[in-house]
């Protein structure tokens, strides 16, 4: 809420500047902005009409002479519609600045000298929707006489300075002038004075026929209205009209600025209706049915349901309690008589009916906030006094109530060395005392033992921790000295899974591929696209679009996106990883699991084409080595296999291998299928994903230093020719499985297949190598096991030994 | 010519032959032509017979010094030679350094896991575990155990993607804290946690918000902890976040599961306080909330309110990189373009 200087100055003095107290206030209790109204704008006085005649060349023009508090009236043509003689209006004289760099300068309109501009609200900064609606399409007239000269922007409070004070939802206490001097005046250490609210007791009529019935007193704990006869409606002051504006409520009438103006004043929203349109003698806060139709004040039309409070009169809705008047009842220029209601309703469901029926505004919002149900009645009748004065009604009734629930101070016990301890500081009793005594809170000592009362207008407080935050911000969050807690010394890290993945991501990194970070929620097409794990999806109840609805059971999909999204702008070489978790939901479960994973996608050229190399595209071994290399460093006591798969689907079924870890699928790498490629616009690409949560799971190395051999060790080439369709792999571990203990290393040199070699045939050349640490190893020795490596193979797979 | 003679000539030729040779193999013949058994020196020595016995030592002296120093003739020009081969292979393999290299390339981690995990290490050091947490959630650790009950307000500032009408995609990452609190033993000392990840919020993406971002909680409950406490250990934070000149201040604030709570500004690590477009004029940025753990929340865990406090904070890894180097747009973490992602190298 924006709080007025000088409204504020009626309650406490004020001596600092705007600016000063929006940071002051915002260190001590509510972050608080300062606002300068009127600002830019100047030459902008009040002036009295003279005159009045029509334009000689126009129909709709009129030449006025305005009394602006100078020797001579200034001549002025005015076209607003609403112009006359004798009104006291705003006039921008020569040389004026208006909002948005506009300048008035004087001149001629057709032909006729003149010399300013009479002004709307609107032309000079007031949104339309808060200027009165007599003067939407016109200039603005002042509702009283006002000397010709005085500066405009003061005579219309649109040159208040403010405080805005953006409060967090437990401060809805300051969203009241009164409850706000009470704030500001704790931070300046100054007490504010209130005059209570008072009526002409000699208009108090004892009885009303008026009757008033509460069914659900525990959403609505105070009801109360009181009823003017015979009023006069009509234009209010202007002091009142100006500090609505300022609040940006638009005026309009006397009665209903009137119970505005108390909802500013003590932060109780008060709802006004006319009483003849009232059904019967009665007034019934309920329930609504579901299905009941409401029309609410601005003619827009609500379809209720059960949770709605209504404010009822036989069958005729007169209002959402909390949220709206009704259209049926609202007060208009003809009402005579006013009910008036003040009230506490429960806060969710006036928020809950807000939000459904997007209707928030002033009163709800303060009522989900909370109202101070100590102040109902005195707002009451300080709206009351406030319609009274502005319509001079006949008669005033006492107040009815329907419900009523006695307000009580709340009573904290804490202990003086326990708000230190909590503040981490050592202030003495009196000086606690002293900022509680700040807030108006009475206080009681005895010894440690602090008993402090607080006032309803602070329904916030409750407990110990809420004074030790009182005490704490008024002494000054400036004044506390940082220290460290000091307790028992405690080792700290991470989790050991989480080292483990750490560890993985550091060899991605050191394989030169960078990390992306992808969204969890994806949509459907994506999530099915590579669930290889064949999990149930989970799904959001109620996504915002369709493009985030379903946790992701894979990271490739979130890494295609990239590629595809780099590849769209031309960085066409990719190599990027991600690891984070997948979602794995079981049948029959609600929850997923969330599984760790890490993937990566490579596309384009590993190598550049440069002055001294030539290009090279990614193919299936590069990505292969980077996931035996993640594995090494993974350091697991178990073998690792790559077995062909064409069950991916998305993966192309000729290059594409699950990897198996002592027969536990640990997770795949392989080719993009070319249609799925071209389906979203991307090079060859490959990818791979590994599942972090089982890697980590399994059995590590236990590593014991064996010295570097010392002996030599001893070569042979083999080459063979062998079926096509067996694989390096298989041929491999038979090498090794009959090659005898001093066998230690197999690799691949050549692989050939083509011209001179027998159709379906394949040549293949692997070097051997064989190693006795212990000794020098004797061309026998070596012979013998190479022999029946080349019997095995022979007689297994039907090689010829070439 | 006297055999003295003859030496002496053969020694003057020897030397100047060596002198003007051009090749390794000139030198090489010459050595083998003038000092070999077959060359003029040993010829001439054979004139030695016709010598008077006492001239002999001297004359074999002489012998002697000529062959050395025809012999040094030789070496020294042949190194002479050798250094003019190095030198002009050395010329020959001069190359261009400033022609670019291949490209040994190191992968960047993404911008906001450099963040999170500077600020871990900070923590690690301070003895805080790092506890990651679930990501879907159930509303009771969510929202009741931080003192946000049904129908709370609170509940408004954060919208929530809910998968039934128990379980959500976690709205901040203090829905760790009723975890971490109930399954502390603290007879084993204080505990020190912080819990890093990802939350969702029913937000639009634009450029301020990301339905999906980053948090990092962090709670300390112990016997003696304060509000000093904690202004210590955000104030140490933010030093080593954004520079050791820093400073911090709190403004009060409200959060359900915090009494007293605060909003964290640190002075401007742009203008040093003085004021520019990075702090908006104010020479301060809010980069955190943080509070003494409401009494409600401790006891829910059943940790006694009376003898343990506990301070709680929460910060935006997105919002810490955004301020620290100057990405206006959240997206662009999400968006994974590699120039982005690349230009944030060993940053951290
Ligand atoms: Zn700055």
């Amino acid at each position: 809420m924006k709080i007025s200087v000088n409204w504020l100055k009626e309650y406490i003095p004020v001596t600092h500047t705007v600016d000063e107290m929006a940071n002051k206030i915002s260190l001590t209790g509510i972050e608080s902005a300062p606002v300068h109204n009127g600002e830019g704008l100047d030459k902008l006085v009040v002036g009295h009409i003279t005159s009045i005649k029509p334009h000689p060349d126009s129909d709709h023009l009129n030449i006025t002479t305005v009394d602006v508090g100078e020797d001579e009236d200034k001549q002025i043509v005015c076209g607003a519609p609403n112009v006359a003689n004798d009104q006291y209006v705003i006039v921008a004289l020569h040389g004026a600045h208006l909002p948005e760099g506009k300048r008035i300068k004087r001149g001629k309109i057709r032909g006729e000298e003149s010399d300013g501009m009479i002004c709307g609200l609107d032309e000079i900064g007031v949104p339309v929707k808060y200027v009165p609606e007599a003067y939407h399409n016109g200039i603005y007239v002042f509702p009283e006489a006002v000397t010709p000269g005085t500066d405009a922007l003061t005579a219309l409070g649109l040159d208040d300075d403010m405080v805005d004070m953006d409060i967090t939802p437990n401060r809805a206490d300051t969203l009241g002038m009164r409850g706000a001097a009470w704030e500001i005046g704790a931070t300046y250490d100054e007490k504010p004075s209130f005059t209570d609210a008072k009526i002409d007791e000699s208009k108090v009529k004892e009885n009303s026929d008026l009757t008033i019935e509460v069914e659900n007193k525990e959403l609505v704990p105070d009801f109360m209205v009181r009823v003017l006869k015979n009023v006069t409606v009509g234009e209010s002051p202007l002091w009142m009209q100006r500090r609505l504006w300022n609040q940006n409520i638009q005026p309009v009438n006397n009665v209903i600025d009137a119970a505005n103006y108390t909802m500013i004043e003590y932060g109780q929203p008060i709802q006004a209706y006319d009483l003849d349109k009232l059904e019967n003698d009665s007034i019934t806060v309920m329930n609504a049915h579901s299905g009941d139709k409401f029309t609410v004040d601005d003619g827009t039309n609500k379809v209720l349901n059960n949770n709605d409070l209504i404010v009822k009169s036989g069958d005729e809705i007169l209002g959402l309690a909390g949220v709206a008047g009704g259209i049926n009842a609202r007060v208009t220029a003809e009402t005579k008589n006013v009910v008036l209601e003040s009230a506490v309703f429960d806060g969710a469901v006036v928020r809950k009916a807000a939000q459904r029926h997007d209707l928030r505004g002033d009163a709800s919002n303060r009522f989900e906030k909370g109202v101070d149900n100590g102040a109902v009645s005195d707002a009451l009748l300080r709206a009351t006094q406030l319609v009274d004065e502005n319509t001079n009604a006949d008669e005033i009734s006492q107040e009815i109530v329907g419900s009523y629930t006695e307000a009580k101070p709340t009573v904290i016990q804490g202990k003086i060395s326990h708000i230190n301890h909590l503040m981490g500081l050592e202030l003495s009793s009196d000086e606690i005392l002293n900022i509680l005594d700040r807030l108006g809170f009475e206080t009681k000592l005895d010894g440690d033992d602090l008993t402090v009362t607080v006032p309803t207008r602070r329904w916030d407080m409750s407990i110990e921790a809420d004074v030790v935050e009182e005490v704490i911000r008024i002494y000054g969050y400036e004044n506390l000295k940082g220290t460290l807690p000091a307790g028992m010394e405690t080792a700290g890290g991470y989790s050991p899974k989480r080292e483990f993945s750490n560890r993985l991501r550091n060899i991605l990194l050191g394989q030169g591929m960078d990390e992306v970070i992808n969204f969890a929620l994806m949509n459907k097409q994506e999530a099915a696209d590579f669930n290889v794990i064949n999990t149930n999806y989970t799904k959001l109840l109620h996504p915002m679009t369709e493009d985030h609805e379903v946790l992701r059971t894979s990271l490739i999909p979130g890494l295609i996106n990239n590629v595809a999204y780099n590849q769209a702008r031309n960085n066409n070489d990719i190599s990027i990883f991600e690891q984070a978790r997948i979602f794995d939901r079981k049948d029959g479960v609600d929850r997923p699991k969330e599984v760790e994973y890490i993937a990566g996608a490579v596309s384009g050229n590993i190598a550049m084409d440069s002055w001294n190399t030539t290009a090279k595209a990614v193919d299936f071994y590069n990505v292969k080595a980077i996931v035996e290399e993640l594995l090494s460093f993974a350091n697991l006591d178990a073998d690792f296999d790559y077995v062909a798969t064409d069950k991916i689907s998305n993966l192309h079924p000729g290059q594409t291998a699950e990897i198996i870890a002592d027969g536990q699928a640990v997770g795949f790498i392989g080719k993009l299928h070319p249609d799925y490629q071209k389906e979203h616009s991307i090079n060859d690409t490959f990818v791979f994903e590994l599942n972090v949560d089982t890697l980590f799971g399994m059995e590590k190395r236990n590593v014991q230093a064996q010295t570097a051999p010392k002996y030599p060790s001893v070569s042979r080439d083999l080459a063979i020719l062998v079926g096509k369709d067996i694989e390096s792999g298989t041929l491999v571990k038979d090498i090794f499985a009959n090659g005898g203990k001093y066998l230690s290393e197999v690799n691949i040199f050549d692989v050939y297949q083509g011209k001179n070699i027998k159709s379906n045939h394949k040549s293949l050349g692997y070097h051997l190598e064989f190693l006795n640490p212990e000794a020098t190893l004797t061309d026998d020795q070596v012979e013998k096991a190479f022999d029946i490596i080349k019997d095995s193979l022979v007689q297994k797979f039907n090689v010829e030994i070439r | 010519m006297s055999l003295n003679d003859k030496l002496k000539d053969l020694r003057a030729n020897g030397i100047d032959e060596a002198k003007r040779a051009e090749r390794i193999q000139e030198l090489n013949d010459l050595r083998v032509n003038l000092l070999g058994k077959k060359g003029p020196i040993t010829k001439a020595l054979r004139g030695m017979k016709d010598v008077p016995a006492e001239e002999r030592p001297e004359i074999g002296t002489l012998a002697n010094n000529v062959k050395q120093d025809i012999q040094s003739a030789i070496e020294e020009k042949m190194e002479e030679l050798n250094r003019k081969i190095v030198a002009q292979k050395l010329e020959e393999e001069t190359i261009d350094v400033t022609l670019p290299a291949q490209p040994s390339k190191y992968g960047t981690r993404h911008i906001l896991n450099q963040t999170i995990e500077d600020i871990e290490e900070f923590f690690i050091g301070l003895g805080y575990r790092v506890d990651a947490g679930n990501e879907v959630e159930e509303d009771h650790y969510n929202f009741e155990r931080l003192n946000i009950p049904q129908n709370h307000p609170a509940r408004d500032m954060q919208d929530t993607f809910y998968l039934t009408d128990e379980l959500l995609m976690r709205t901040q990452t203090s829905a760790q804290e009723g975890r971490d609190m109930e399954s502390h033993d603290f007879s084993k000392g204080p505990l020190k946690v912080i819990s890093p990840g990802v939350v969702y919020r029913r937000d639009d993406d634009d450029a301020t918000h990301s339905h999906q971002f980053h948090q990092i909680e962090g709670l300390v409950v112990d016997k003696n902890v304060s509000m000093a406490d904690l202004k210590g250990t955000l104030e140490a934070l933010c030093r080593h976040v954004f520079g050791a000149e820093r400073e911090i201040r709190f403004r009060p604030s409200y959060f359900p599961f915090t009494e007293p709570s605060v909003e964290v500004d640190v002075s401007c690590f742009n203008c040093g306080g003085k004021g520019c477009r990075i702090c908006k004029y104010t020479g301060w940025i809010e980069v955190l909330g943080a509070g003494l753990s409401h009494p409600n929340v401790l006891e829910m865990s059943g940790i006694d309110s009376t003898v343990y406090s506990g301070f709680a904070f929460g910060l935006g890894p997105e919002r810490f990189a955004m301020l620290k180097y100057g990405v206006n747009d959240i997206r662009d973490f999400y968006l994974n373009d590699v120039r982005f992602l690349e230009q944030f190298k060993g940053v951290n």
